[in-house]
Order: structure tokens, then C-alpha cells, then sequence
């Protein structure tokens, strides 16, 4: 079943993005369209329209066109309008003339060739069926409803099964013949009329090697219908004796429904000191020379941004659906470029150098770093956590990630630390 | 490599702000979920993001319908992408592969070390197969405009589906028109109770955790064939019980059934025919199985640490509220549609496994397709007559139209056209010329009524089998259509033309 992978293979891909658009609103079509003639049907002017009149053909047939010509004038009960071509091409025939009344939206009108199109050599399209069963199609059809099942099917089956073919033998074959045909019409001698007379009972009223066996009198000239009413048969569903289920005798149980929580992402904190000693140091010399003061946000938010560029991807990360159509097509391993992440991380400043510029959240208790040394005070959360600010010397950069992106976090703070702590100049020149 | 970066992309955005501390806001998450709401109505619903409604639901969209497609599972693709087709075949392809290592290599003139089967990892490839092609559908889905509703669907009205949604809440849909793709489950066996573990069903046996000892499969069909293999390739005894005479059920080809046989039970797999089974004991460490002749006789019992129940499938339509609007299901629980896929309320249409026809994946597809183009075109189609069957064994087994037993019995006068890939230049360089090709033609206008194949690719072949039968072509047809050398292909046209005059190579 896989088969919608190669539907959309790198076709879909390379064409989709831009054409998408064009195609869903065009409506490509790869038949129909391919055809050099096409019919030309009774056009709608107005969204109520459902029959009109043609008033006059402009052109004859033979006469060619381009884009906005008026081809003819139709009369509806509220006006009457011009036609405008579409497209280039040539009038190649019309079928229903001058003063023709009644006629319904979509019945055909004429056919149109592509422009340079050999007229005299042009098949004429049949006509299709007209689009009727669309709009009945998409009402509901309340009296069919009503007629019980066991009614409906045969009628629906014995309608589809009557080989009207055999009826209205002798179709002219427009599509090339098969091999075993064409074969046995050489080699009897066959002529085109004799091809003509022949009764196709293929599908889609296609001549068939048997149709010639028939014609030829090699075998029986019933059997090919026969043969085809009984695979005709076979492409059906079988809908008859369909045996009904007893009403169920009690109400089934309620399916169980399991809608469950999300799992909890657990966090983890990544953190990674660096010395902002550098940084100063081109601070100062900026300032010396440019007289330009540049607050170290600056440094770290320019930082911050280089470090975030080209990251692995997250592992928590749910991929776009053009991601994942890559990953399928395993576009992803040829160009795995990294991606740009958002990590902003927090700063605090190193215990020890920590009153220096903050002093904004003092100690709560007063700790003794000979205590803290010594081990005899309790091992306060101040000795393994910084305390919050920025120093000018050593602060903790940290960042909280999801347990999975712990490499992330630190290859991100590592590039934070190389940039601030080697060259922060190049971050600010 | 990094400092590279620096210098002048650095420079190129200095707008960037302070860096600040930044709670994950819980107002997002808030924003995300769903609550009763009444949406303005759809063109089409669909129930059910198997093949059938995935495909519906894409059709659908690219003819412009507004459509939203429910599915309760969390990913799409129904039974044949998540627990089927899809993972049993990278197993299936995997576990040939260790085959082949461990007993074809020598006389190929490979020689190889130490070989050794990690389970685990061969589960991975297949579960990083099925999930890239989930998300494949999911980004289609977008691709198409087609909204994906996670959760259980159930009618409240003709018109009317109440969603059970996954992530809590509730939704109503209304639509113009319905389509029901729900699909089907495994049939399970009176007297054993599934646990997926020990008894196990085709979902468990693409997932055992490691490979037992010993393997019962109740049921020779096309699933017990395939997974039977994957594991016996593993090195699991398996032992296949079918009640019918012959494996590969009642479409395959009789002659093709007794030569899949055969090659199956040389590469170790052993067949019970014409064998029913009674009951199991699963108290002790080993599952005790009672079997019997099918016509009477002689009883036995068989040990087997795991037992695959692969008797069938049936329609899957619970919960689905089908007693709301009076919906009806056959005795074998398929839903009643007509030849347009209709119910009785005609806008509500059924496709896939939930209704008649053969519980194909691509014959549900075909289906989708056509339903939409009922809908929105008044005509759709679908030959059930030129449907292929594969049976993805080694060699693989396919076939598509009448078998010879149908044929006859249909009083056809017929003739048949064989070609083994033993004479096959390609199969004789692959050291893999198990097999045959076999075309059954009518005998008086040579139309082709079916086509077998067993063999090296055989799954791949029957493609232009079904193109024939599609096209009504005779064996002439294909006999006089240039075939590449040395391809594998060569020995169907070589049967074509031992079905109509004689074989060239044969």
C-alpha cells in the first residue's frame, strides 16, 4: 500500500511548491486535455442559468481565433451576451446552428482544435455525457432511499450488465490496435472497412483478438459477447443475497475511550561558566578609542544569537509537515543543516565575585566561607547555585531544557563561552 | 569550523534584545485544546484514516471539497500502515535478508564471519518505516486542505458526528455527505484469548520481543504464510494449521498453492491440511493446542510457546453509533451499501474493509477514489475484477483474475500457458529461479481470464497482469510486446506465448 510514496515521489516535491497553487486552481488535467479537439459546450453566463439560446455564431467553421475573440452570441430569458475564446485555436465545427433554442448548460455546441491543427485530419471528440448526474449525485436522493435494498441491487446491476454493445456493433476503433489485432488483420488481409464492421466487445468498446476470430467466422460470432458479459460480471461487486444481521439484542457497550494526559517532560538545567574578563577588557578598549560605551547585554545578546545559529535539531522537536515529507523521501540525511535555535540563557553571577555590581539580593543568611570550607555549616544551595546578576569576571550562563536536548544546550553554551571569552571583539567590529 | 561563523553574520543582526528569562507560558497550552463547539458544515466527513478514508480524504481535497477526516488511532493509515502491510513487510524483507546471509551466501562466493540477528534493531527499521510513512500522510493531508480531527467518531444524526476528541473535549461535525472507513480487525479464535503476547494476532507478531522457540499459526492464509515466515527465518519451528486443503486461501491458484507449499516446507516451515482446532490450554509454560482432521479422526495435541491466530478479518464498525440512524450490517457484519458504495441513507457511502469485497489495501484505495468521484461527478470506477493479490513470502506469490478451479467451474473452455524462471536468464543469474509464471487464457478468443505468478518478484510482475485484464488483452497481446533482456519479466511474456503458440526458451 505504500504506493502513495511513489505517487508523490520527487515529482510532487520539486513541483508541488510552485505549482500547487496554479494546478489545484486550474485543475490540471493530463486526458482530457492532451486531446487536440475539444467539445465546446453550452457555457453558464450566470450561476441560474440552466439553458440558452445561440443568437449567432461569429465565425464558420474552419475559421481560427485567438484569445478574447467573440465566438457567438447567446440569448438567455434575461439578455443576450457574447462568448469570449478563451484560448487560441480554431472553430472546427459547430454542431448546433444559428437560432438554435433551449439548449442546456453543458449540452455540446461546437468543437474547438488547437491553433495550427489540421482540421481536415481531426477526429471529432463524441459527446460527452452531460454533467446531470453531478448535481444529482450531490442531492439526496430521497426516493431511492425508500426502495428496499434487495430491489435496488439487481436493478442497478442488470443495468450495468446488458452489453449495450452488442446492440450497436460496428464502432469506429479510434485508439491504436491491439498487437494480436492488428496482427491478424495483416495477416488475413484485412481492409480498414472490414476493421469498421467488426463488433468490439472489449472494455470500453475496444476491438479485441476475438472480435477478429468472430468477424473471420473462426469462431462462433456470439461467443466474444458472451465471454464479455461473464467478466463483465466479475468487475462488479457481488451485492446480492446479502443477508442481514438480527437487530442486535442489546445496546453494545460504550467504546472505552483513553484519552491520556501527555507524559511529563521532565527538565533539566545545562549550565556552563565564563569568564566575561574579555569582554571587558574590548569594552574598555572600545571605549578608549571609539569613545563609544557598549553595555555587555550587547556582547551577550550578539553572542547568544551566533550560538544559536546552526544547532542540531531538538529532540523535542515536532518537524514541520515539509520536514517530515523529506524525512520520508530521506531528503533530510542529504542536506541535514542545522537549525536555529532559541535559546536565551540565564546569567548569574559567580558566588565569589557576585557583590561586585549586584548586590541587589543579599544573602539571606550570613555565611561564613570558612564554614562552607571547613564543612561544618550546612551545605547552603548558596555554594553550588551563583546567585542571580552579572559579574565582570566569571558568571554562570545556564539554560532549562527538556531532558532529551541536553547535548544541544551544552554545544550552545559552549559556542556562547568560545565567543565570549576568544574573540568578543569580533562580535561588536 | 565555528568561528568561521562569527565575523560577519554576527554583525548582520544587531537588533537582537537582551536576553531574559522567559516562562513557558501555560496560556499556549490553554489555547490548544478543544471543547464542544459547533463548526459550520462540511462538504465530507470521513470515519476512519486508513487507506480508504486517508485516500477519500486526499481525493477529496484536491477536488475542492471541504472535508475533515477522524481518526482515533493518533496516526494515520489505518491498519496497513501501522500494524500490516507496511512493518510486516520490512520484517518480512529483513528477515530474508538474514536468511539468505546465514544460508545463501557461500555458493555465491560471499563468505561470511559471524552472523548475528539483532531483534530489537530489526524492530527499529521497521517502526522508523512506519512512522516516516504516517507523517507522509499527514503532510499530504495538509498538502490537500484536508482537516485531520484526532479522535472516535459517532453518528448523533444523518448528518451529524459527535468526535470523542483524543486530547480531551468534545467536537460535532456536520457534513453534506459521510463516508465510513473503518476497517476491520482480526477475527478472533473461539476458546484462545488475545493477549498479543503469547496468543497473538498479525499486531503481535510484527512486535514479539524475541523470537520463540516454536510457532503454532492457526489459519494457511495469506497473513499466517507471511508472518509464519518471518519467524521461521528467525529460527522459530512453525507449524501452519488450516482447515482447508489447501494454503494461501481459497483465491490462490491450486497448482501455485502446492508448489508455494512445497518450497515453504523446504525452507522449514511444517503444514497441517484439511486440520481443524479444537481448543487451547494456555495455563502452563508451553500453549497446549488440540487439533483434529478436519474430517474426523485422529486427535493430537501441539506445543507452541507462541500462537498466531491469523483465521481472518472482519469489519470493524463499534462504537460507531450505526443503531442512531439505522444503519445496517450483514450477518458477517459488513455494512449494506449498493454499487455507488451508498447506505440506505444515500449520502452516507462505506468503503474498505467495512464492507464487501476482498479486505485489500489497494482495493480499498481504488475505492476511496471512487467514491469521491461518485460524490462530485456522478461516476467512479473500480474493476473488481483485475484486483492483484500478493503473498509476500520467498518467492513471493501473486496472482490476479480467475484461478484454474473458477475457470472450470464457470464451464469457460480455457487453455493454460506456463513458463518456469528456471529457464529465466535473469532468475538464473540471481541463483533464485524458484517458480513460475502461469496464464490462463479463454480458449476460443485468447482473452486472458488470469494470471499466477510464483516466483522471485512475483508482486512486482502481476502489475502487468492487471493492466492486461484491465485492457481485455489476449496472451497474443503480451507475446508480441518487446520485453527487456535479461529481465525477470521476460518469462510472463514467454508464458503469454506458451498460452497462445509456444514458448521460445522453454
Amino acid at each position: 500500500m505504500a504506493s502513495f510514496v511513489t505517487a508523490c515521489r520527487l515529482s510532487a516535491r520539486l513541483t508541488s511548491r510552485q505549482l500547487r497553487q496554479d494546478a489545484a486552481a486550474r485543475g490540471f488535467r493530463t486526458s482530457a486535455a492532451c486531446l487536440a479537439a475539444q467539445n465546446f459546450t453550452m457555457p453558464a453566463l450566470s450561476p441560474t442559468m440552466t439553458e440558452g439560446n445561440i443568437a449567432n455564431w461569429k465565425l464558420k467553421e474552419g475559421d481560427s481565433f485567438s484569445a478574447g475573440d467573440v465566438l457567438l452570441e447567446i440569448e438567455t430569458d434575461k439578455a443576450s451576451m457574447d462568448v469570449e475564446a478563451q484560448d487560441d485555436g480554431i472553430l472546427a465545427k459547430i454542431t448546433v446552428g444559428d437560432g438554435a433554442k433551449g439548449i442546456k448548460v453543458g449540452a455540446r455546441i461546437g468543437v474547438l482544435a488547437e491553433a495550427g491543427d489540421d482540421i481536415s485530419s481531426l477526429e471529432i471528440p463524441a459527446e460527452e455525457s452531460s454533467p446531470a448526474p453531478k448535481e444529482e449525485a450531490s442531492k439526496p436522493k430521497p426516493e431511492k432511499a425508500s426502495e428496499s435494498k434487495s430491489e435496488a441491487v439487481p436493478k442497478t446491476s442488470s443495468a450495468d450488465l446488458s452489453p449495450a454493445k452488442s446492440s450497436k456493433p460496428a464502432e469506429k476503433q479510434t485508439r491504436p490496435l491491439l498487437p494480436s489485432v492488428s496482427h491478424l488483420i495483416h495477416e488475413q488481409g484485412l481492409e480498414q472497412a472490414d476493421v469498421d464492421k467488426m463488433t468490439p466487445t472489449g472494455p470500453n468498446n475496444r476491438l479485441l483478438k476475438g472480435d477478429v476470430l468472430a468477424y473471420l467466422g473462426s469462431i462462433s460470432s456470439s461467443y466474444p459477447t458472451e465471454l464479455s458479459t461473464k467478466i463483465q460480471k466479475l468487475s462488479h461487486l457481488d451485492l446480492s443475497n446479502i443477508k442481514l444481521a438480527p437487530p442486535p439484542a442489546a445496546p453494545k457497550p460504550a467504546q472505552e475511550s483513553a484519552p491520556t494526559s501527555p507524559p511529563v517532560v521532565e527538565e533539566l538545567e545545562v549550565a556552563v561558566p565564563i569568564s566575561m574578563s574579555s569582554v571587558v577588557e574590548v569594552q574598555q578598549r572600545i571605549q578608549k578609542t571609539l569613545g563609544i560605551f557598549l553595555p555587555l547585554s550587547t556582547f551577550i545578546a550578539r553572542a547568544t544569537d551566533v550560538a544559536n545559529d546552526d544547532l542540531p535539531q531538538s529532540k523535542t522537536h515536532k518537524p514541520s509537515a515539509d520536514e517530515l515529507f523529506n524525512q520520508v523521501l530521506g531528503l533530510d540525511k542529504v542536506s541535514s543543516l542545522g537549525v536555529r535555535g532559541t535559546f536565551l540563557p540565564q546569567i548569574m553571577a559567580f558566588p565569589q565575585a557576585a557583590p561586585a555590581t549586584k548586590p541587589r539580593k543579599p544573602a539571606a543568611k550570613s555565611v561564613d566561607i570558612i564554614d562552607i570550607l571547613s564543612g561544618t555549616a550546612k551545605p547552603s544551595k548558596l555554594a553550588s547555585k551563583p546567585a542571580p546578576g552579572m559579574s565582570t569576571s566569571v558568571n554562570v550562563f545556564s539554560v532549562t531544557v527538556p531532558k532529551g536536548d541536553k547535548k544541544r544546550a551544552q554545544i550552545f553554551l559552549d559556542r556562547v563561552k568560545t565567543v565570549l571569552e576568544g574573540e568578543p571583539g569580533r562580535l561588536v567590529l | 569550523m565555528f568561528r568561521n561563523l562569527i565575523g560577519p553574520r554576527a554583525v548582520i543582526r544587531p537588533t537582537l534584545t537582551l536576553p531574559t528569562v522567559v516562562a513557558p507560558s501555560a496560556i499556549a497550552r490553554w489555547s490548544k485544546r478543544g471543547y464542544a463547539s459547533e463548526a459550520e458544515e462540511k462538504d465530507l466527513v470521513i470515519i476512519g484514516g486508513g487507506v480508504a478514508g486517508y485516500v477519500a480524504a486526499i481525493k477529496a481535497g484536491q477536488e475542492g471539497l471541504k472535508v475533515a477526516c477522524i481518526e482515533k488511532r493518533g496516526t494515520l493509515g489505518g491498519t496497513c500502515l501501522n500494524v500490516g502491510c507496511i512493518p510486516s513487510k520490512a520484517l518480512l524483507n529483513n528477515s530474508h535478508l538474514y536468511h539468505q546471509i546465514l544460508h545463501d551466501t557461500k555458493n555465491r562466493g560471499i563468505d561470511v564471519g559471524d552472523v548475528k540477528l539483532n531483534l530489537g534493531q530489526m524492530m527499529k527499521a521497521k517502526d522508523t518505516a512506519v512512522s516516516g510513512l504516517t507523517k507522509g500522510i499527514e503532510f499530504l493531508f495538509k498538502k490537500n486542505n484536508v482537516e485531520y480531527i484526532k479522535g472516535t467518531g459517532a453518528f448523533t444524526g444523518e448528518h451529524e458526528i459527535k468526535v470523542n476528541l483524543s486530547e480531551g473535549g468534545e467536537q460535532t461535525v456536520t457534513a453534506k455527505n459521510i463516508i465510513i472507513a473503518t476497517g476491520s480487525e482480526a477475527t478472533p479464535f473461539p476458546g484462545l484469548e488475545i493477549d498479543e503476547k503469547r496468543i497473538i494476532t498479525s499486531t503481535g507478531a510484527i512486535a514479539l520481543d524475541k523470537v520463540p522457540e516454536s510457532m503454532v499459526v492457526i489459519g494457511g492464509g495469506i497473513i499466517g504464510l507471511e508472518m509464519g515466515s518471518v519467524w521461521s527465518r528467525l529460527g522459530a519451528k512453525v507449524t501452519v494449521v488450516e482447515f482447508l486443503g489447501q494454503i494461501g486461501g481459497p483465491g490462490m491458484d491450486a497448482e501455485i498453492s502446492k508448489a508455494a507449499q512445497k518450497t515453504l516446507k523446504k525452507q522449514g516451515i511444517e503444514f497441517k491440511l484439511n486440520t481443524k482446532v479444537l481448543g487451547g490450554d494456555t495455563s502452563g509454560e508451553k500453549i497446549k493446542l488440540d487439533v483434529e482432521a478436519a474430517k474426523g479422526g485422529k486427535q493430537e495435541t501441539l506445543d507452541a510457546d507462541v500462537v498466531l491466530v491469523a483465521i481472518g478479518r472482519r469489519p470493524y464498525t463499534a462504537g460507531l453509533g450505526l443503531e442512531n440512524i439505522g444503519l445496517e450490517t450483514d450477518d458477517k457484519g459488513r455494512l449494506v451499501i449498493d454499487s455507488e458504495y451508498r447506505t440506505k441513507i444515500p449520502h452516507i457511502r462505506v468503503i474498505g474493509d467495512c464492507t464487501f469485497g476482498p479486505m485489500l489495501a489497494h482495493k480499498a484505495e481504488e475505492e476511496g477514489v471512487a467514491a469521491i468521484e461518485y460524490i462530485k461527478k456522478g461516476y467512479g470506477h473500480v474493476n473488481y475484477g483485475a484486483i492483484p493479490s500478493v503473498m509476500y513470502t520467498h518467492p513471493e506469490v501473486a496472482w490476479v483474475g480467475q484461478n484454474e478451479q473458477e475457470v472450470k467451474a464457470s464451464g469457460v473452455k480455457y487453455k493454460v500457458g506456463t513458463f518456469p524462471f528456471s529457464a529465466n536468464s535473469r532468475a538464473k543469474t540471481n541463483l533464485d529461479s524458484e517458480g513460475l509464471v502461469k496464464i490462463i487464457a479463454d480458449a476460443e478468443t485468447d482473452r486472458i481470464l488470469g494470471v499466477h505468478i510464483i516466483g522471485p518478484s512475483a508482486g512486482e510482475l502481476i502489475a502487468e497482469g492487471t493492466l492486461a485484464i484491465e485492457y481485455g488483452a489476449s496472451s497474443e497481446d503480451i507475446g508480441r510486446t518487446s520485453h527487456a533482456h535479461p529481465t525477470l519479466s521476460e518469462a510472463f511474456k514467454e508464458a503469454a506465448m506458451a498460452t497462445y503458440g509456444k514458448a521460445i526458451h522453454f
